[in-house]
């Protein structure tokens, strides 16, 4: 009788073990299961929703959202265009300062109600007055006017590209400010639900589990559905690289946003597997304090960057990313070659001009990233490379907000003399980063160059206008302010840019990556074969 | 008795509400900025400012202490800044993972580990006693994300035995939807007759319960061990064999009792250092635990949960320790005369 509880004990292990292989077993391969079926299952290395507001929205939500709402426009980062999406076509003043869109007849919102331009107004509105997340992106609208119900007058306080605006993956989303009925909208949102126009719409969320979202088709979609499209989609919480990898082997997920170079490299040899490779739109750039300390001194800047090897850290970081021509990534207005060539010999010459050499050495602070590696293979290759030149660097990793907050201190002693960070826009235009990291700031925001520098500033100021009015000659001038900021300001070093490297099942068809939604499946554009 | 129980009891209040103090002060003195945490990278300045507003951040310290500490008294332990859900509400979903995969891997740390200590002192210094110690031995020193990786390549994706991740499969919501009570799975579809969620989760966490026992399945069996030979030099233990009791018997039926006051202290312990490091088990097998939230919060500096997960072990760690305290009194008279 001593021994009965170890006996119980046992013989629940026994069943535990017995109940257990109840469960499906599946040979490596096999289908089935969450990512087999009518179901596309995303295998995504964050948690993906914070914000249920389509207003407040500005995370990792936006890989849900983009199936769940829809904005006005969409941009194709391949053809550099915007394409309709709830507006068919739109027409801008002269002056681009009005702009007129025409809506997609026959579109419902989830809720039911009919999409008119009073929707849209009323979307916008809440938006803007909420001022949260990417809200900012619709500052340019003084008014909207609804004179007829399938046509949307936005009156703009300054010209820009407002196609542009209305093709932003945060900030831009039509919904339907009614869908609580009299209730409180932004509870509603948090129950959750949606009240969009897109093709899905939320079936289950629960937060902090593996599967984690549950989309499933909008039957009214204006888009219509055919038999070959997915008609649920599963978000799946997998931080582990090696985890989401061996899911998609097992054809458990169809798709993986992100995998290490070497297992997107054997993904690509994989039956039953496909890979897709594009460059993204952020990019990672050093920024040199042009205000106070060493790096004040312009020959002091420009012996940094000639011994900055951006060839040896991309080569380094083995098609995790790829280079940075310029600040401005492909895909966008404006891009093309602006550089510095490597060039140690003229560096030292520079530095010795500046006074530095053995009998004073020159010592740089840097900040970067904690945790990010990517960066820090940068940080050790630019070390060695200073080292070498006689300069000591004293790199520092920091958390973002530690890192912003020194950055941004009022003392400018406590600033570093170099800001490594990555930088991407809240829609397809590269004036974010001009506007952000570049154009003078009495406190220093995004400005870490601190630089101030009235010829940048004047140009910085006209690019929302040419971009609306004229948009090749804004391209020209984003090369030739770019010439001035890298080449004769030496204020930034543009490092690399990301390299998205997705993988996914070869049983569907339609995927193209679109940098300007990051890490984004529009899974209706998908079908299966 | 009960003066023993009140100290005891005085003492772990005392223990959590240091670490409820010393926690919230650290985390306010981690350089960087919980604003900017809270509205994002990108925030505008306007962003920032309400942000710092609404969290108080502006207020003294000891008025934000008193803030926290008059909070968790009504059971508000803050808004996380990742997740942005209430601290409480997030912690009453991870926490029942977690404790459902490390009771799992210590059921199965006493399940093996007890019998392997028995079995080591029972033969000590011979063959089998060898062969315990070595497993013993290899189970406590190897890195638990390798275990955890191997298992997965071999068992789930070679072999196709169980699933890579999971908790449970998640088809199943449609057919077999699970109605939930605890948020402990197995436990919910025990109750409710959900033979085939209950079935899954077991499936699933097999691997994850193996890999998270592999230390606690040594650590018990070398502290049986151990306790066992040294409770056989004992005077009772030669009266039992002068009496002709087999040595098994005396073992199990003698020794045991006395000598497994150690090993459920121990257990204790490992029970709440195991908890705390399922962090890389629980993110390989996509567990959707403690490990995966604190790992979550610390990444991105999320003070309220932060502090929320200390607050929790130091709770599991104190309730751990006087559940053993009133299990060897129940079990060793002589732990009643301390």
């Amino acid at each position: 009788m001593k021994r009965t509880p170890l006996l119980t004990l046992t013989g629940l292990l026994v069943a535990v073990l017995a109940l257990a292989g109840c469960g499906s077993t599946r040979a490596p391969g096999g289908g089935g299961g969450s990512g087999a079926g009518d179901t596309f299952t995303y295998a995504f290395h964050l948690n993906v929703v914070t914000e249920w507001d389509p207003a407040v929205s500005y995370s990792n939500e936006s890989i849900a959202m983009a199936n769940i709402y829809e904005s006005l426009t969409r941009y194709d980062a391949t053809t550099k265009k915007v394409l309709p999406v709830l507006a068919t076509k739109w027409d801008k003043s002269a002056d681009g300062k009005t702009w007129t869109f025409t809506l997609r007849d026959g579109v419902t919102f989830h809720s039911g109600r009919k999409l008119d331009s009073t929707a849209v107004k009323e979307a916008i509105e809440r938006t803007k007055k909420l001022a949260a997340g990417a809200a900012y992106i619709w500052d340019p609208v003084a008014s909207i006017a609804t004179p007829s119900p399938t046509s949307v007058v936005f009156t703009l306080k300054y010209p820009v590209a407002l196609d542009l605006v209305a093709s932003s993956g945060y900030g831009a989303y039509i919904y339907d400010t009614t869908a609580a009925g009299s209730g409180d909208l932004a509870a509603w949102f948090k129950t959750p639900h949606d009240a969009g126009t897109g093709p899905y719409t939320v079936a289950s969320w629960q937060a902090g589990a593996e599967t984690e979202l549950k989309l499933s088709a909008y039957d009214d979609y204006w888009g219509g559905w055919e038999k070959d499209q997915y008609k649920n989609v599963a978000f799946r919480v997998t931080p582990e690289i090696t985890t989401a990898w061996q899911l998609l082997q097992r054809g458990d997920v169809s798709f993986v946003d992100r995998l290490t170079p070497q297992l997107f490299a054997q993904a690509a040899k994989t039956d039953g597997l496909a890979t897709s490779e594009s460059t993204s739109f952020q990019n990672l750039v050093a920024l040199y304090n042009t205000a106070s300390g060493p790096l004040a001194d312009v020959r002091v800047r420009r012996a940094v960057q000639l011994l900055t090897d951006t060839d040896a850290v991309v080569s380094a970081l083995h098609g995790a990313v790829a280079p940075a021509d310029s600040l401005i990534p492909a895909g966008l207005l404006g891009e093309g070659p602006v550089g510095v060539k490597p060039d140690a010999a003229e560096a030292k010459k520079l530095l010795a001009e500046a006074g530095y050499g053995s009998g004073h050495p020159l010592r740089l602070r840097l900040t970067y990233a904690q945790g990010d590696k990517d960066q820090s293979i940068y940080v050790t290759l630019l070390g060695s490379a200073l080292k070498q030149a006689g300069v000591k660097l004293d790199a520092r990793p920091m958390q973002w907000d530690a890192q912003w907050s020194q950055a941004k201190s009022p003392n400018a002693k406590q600033r570093q003399d170099v800001f490594v960070m990555y930088w991407y826009p809240d829609y397809a235009d590269p004036y974010s980063w001009f506007v952000n990291l570049f154009k003078s700031a009495k406190e220093p925001y995004f400005n870490l160059s601190y630089l101030d520098d009235p010829a940048v500033d004047a140009t910085i100021d006209k690019l929302p206008m040419l971009t609306a009015t004229s948009p090749d000659q804004a391209a020209a001038d984003y090369r030739s302010v770019q010439q001035r900021i890298i080449v004769e300001d030496a204020a930034v070093t543009p490092l690399y840019v990301l390299n998205d490297q997705r993988a996914y099942r070869s049983d569907f068809t339609g995927y193209a990556d679109n940098p300007a939604y990051p890490n984004v499946v529009f899974v209706h554009d998908l079908h299966v074969k | 008795m009960r003066t023993l129980l009140l100290r005891r009891v005085g003492h772990a209040a005392l223990v959590v509400a240091g670490v409820v103090c010393l926690t919230f002060l650290l985390a306010r003195r981690l350089p960087g900025d919980e604003a900017v945490t809270a509205t994002g990278a990108r925030a505008t300045k306007e962003q920032l400012a309400a942000a710092r507003e609404r969290l108080g951040l502006d207020d003294a310290l000891p008025v934000q202490l008193w803030h926290y500490l008059t909070g968790l008294l009504h059971g508000d332990l803050g808004t996380s800044l990742h997740t942005r859900q209430p601290v409480l509400d997030d912690l009453r979903r991870a926490l029942p993972a977690s404790l459902e995969l490390v009771g799992a891997a210590m059921v199965l740390a006493v399940l093996v580990g007890l019998p392997l200590g028995v079995l080591g002192a029972r033969f000590a210094r011979r063959g089998t006693d060898l062969a315990v110690r070595t497993g013993s031995m290899l189970l406590v020193s190897v890195p638990v994300f390798w275990l955890a990786l191997a298992l997965q390549l071999l068992l789930a994706t070679k072999l196709g035995w169980f699933p890579v991740a999971g908790e449970y499969d998640r088809s199943l919501d449609s057919s077999s939807p699970l109605t939930v009570f605890t948020n402990v799975t197995a436990l919910d579809a025990l109750v409710t007759g959900n033979w085939t969620v209950l079935g899954s989760t077991l499936h699933h966490l097999v691997l994850p319960a193996v890999v998270v026992a592999a230390y606690p399945i040594g650590v018990v069996a070398q502290m049986t061990r151990a306790a066992l030979i040294e409770e056989s030099q004992q005077d009772h233990v030669r009266m039992e064999r002068a009496l002709g009791f087999r040595p098994l018997e005396i073992l199990l039926r003698f020794s045991l009792r006395p000598a497994i006051g150690p090993v459920l202290t121990l257990l204790a312990l490992v029970f709440a250092y195991t908890l705390v490091n399922s962090v890389l088990v629980e993110a390989i097998f996509n567990w959707p635990g403690m490990g995966t939230y604190t790992a979550d919060a610390i990444r991105s500096v999320d003070t309220p949960a932060i502090a929320g997960v200390t607050l929790v072990v130091a709770l599991v760690y104190v309730v751990g320790n006087l559940a053993v305290d009133l299990a060897q009194i129940l079990i060793d008279p002589r732990a009643r005369q301390r």
